[in-house]
């Protein structure tokens, strides 16, 4: 056989591993069942999460951030005592809004990390340099996310989610650690879905949306309609 | 009663303005408000309320530019009329006040309209423009709305345990 046909052929059959593996381990792919048992527990008490779980929420641009400042009104911190927020590099206004979360609310807990990423494009960047900070943020989401291996996710649409929820998977493909995404999709949103909501939808073990219409194009979405 | 009038963040001279109309202050003397407050934001300089018609009918008034306390004036307030933002609206339904959205015609994103449109349509929420604001609280269009629920996120708690159990 030639060589050119063997390393294609291994080539093919990586390929065809690969996608037999994201098939078996994104929860967005034919097993819808996962959803539905999920809702079907909220009937009944909920056991607590095991304690000492560290939990990762990602951060960036204005009115996602003042969402999950409510969001994480409903987050008891003395039961999620390490918190690690991922807030895009020079977001100021995430960071204060961050600061005065934290100083209400997270007094009796251990305390919590703010790690800032590269802006994967900022606004009116030129195509031809994006692939560079793109790959700058990319690095950064790695290296973060192997030094404090978060044991959760939650995020609710920025940009900057994507390239977090994307590298999370990394582990559970190679079947090391199965680090659950919850992704909320905007109170802005009523009919469509944001860019990042469709990109996130396929990876995400919970996805919640906040109004009933988009819950019915996406069978996967969780409704609550006063979260925030 | 009082009535507090909010642009949000940045300006919006059309409401500032209505809220100083001769008409408007009328409508609000008939239907019992006898106290008005107005964040003017950006548009400070359109904030020129009638001194004279204000003594004959009754109310005072009183402005600021910003606060860093969004919350503490809506709270004091009967009727909250504002500009129709997401976080302005869910601020004044939120904390259970009669709430009039104050449209800024060809200023407001597609998303402000649908919220907007929807707790209209749900009965939660009066709509106007600039120019029917005077009308809309002449007939009471903020009477008889439903009141909102107040915001319970605890179900993002209760899914982080779920998700975390193993």
């Amino acid at each position: 056989m030639q060589p050119g046909l063997l390393v294609g052929g291994a080539a093919l059959l990586l390929l065809l591993l690969l996608v037999a593996r994201l098939y078996f381990v994104l929860p967005g792919f034919g097993r819808p069942a996962r959803a539905a048992a999920a809702r079907r527990k909220k009937g009944k008490a909920v056991a607590r999460g095991a304690p000492n779980k560290l939990l990762c929420i990602v951060l960036g641009s204005g009115g996602h951030t003042t969402e999950m400042m409510r969001l994480l009104q409903g987050v008891d911190f003395e039961r999620y005592t390490r918190r690690l927020y991922i807030v895009g590099r020079g977001d100021g206004l995430s960071l204060s809004q961050l600061a005065a979360l934290e100083s209400t609310q997270g007094r009796r807990s251990e305390g919590h990390c703010v790690e800032q990423i590269p802006r994967s494009r900022s606004v009116g960047q030129s195509w031809l340099t994006a692939p560079v900070s793109v790959a700058r943020c990319l690095a950064r989401v790695v290296a973060l996310l192997y030094e404090y291996s978060p044991d959760v996710i939650l995020c609710n649409g920025p940009g900057n989610c994507v390239v977090v929820c994307a590298v999370a998977l990394v582990p559970r493909i190679l079947g090391l650690k199965h680090i659950p995404i919850i992704y909320v999709e905007s109170f802005a949103r009523v009919n469509t879905m944001s860019l990042s909501g469709k990109l996130v939808y396929p990876m995400a073990d919970r996805f919640v949306v906040q109004w009933p219409g988009l819950a019915r194009k996406y069978p996967r979405a969780e409704c609550f309609t006063h979260l925030v | 009663m009082s009535v507090y009038v909010t642009v949000g963040s940045t300006g919006f001279d059309g409401l500032v303005r209505a809220a100083c109309a001769q008409d408007f202050l009328q409508a609000l003397a008939d239907r019992g408000f006898c106290r008005l407050v107005v964040q003017c934001g950006a548009s400070a300089g359109q904030f020129a309320p009638p001194a004279a018609a204000l003594k004959t009918l009754g109310i005072t008034v009183e402005s600021f530019d910003y606060t860093d306390q969004p919350l503490r004036p809506v709270e004091q307030a009967d009727l909250v009329i504002c500009h129709a933002g997401t976080g302005s609206i869910l601020d004044a339904l939120r904390s259970g006040r009669a709430t009039i959205a104050v449209v800024n015609p060809g200023l407001m994103d597609n998303h402000q309209r649908e919220i907007a449109l929807e707790l209209t349509r749900g009965g939660f929420l009066a709509l106007a423009e600039p120019g029917s604001l005077a009308q809309a609280v002449s007939d009471a269009v903020y009477a008889g709305l439903r009141p909102y629920p107040r915001a319970d996120p605890s179900p993002i708690g209760e899914i982080l345990d779920e998700e975390t159990q193993h």
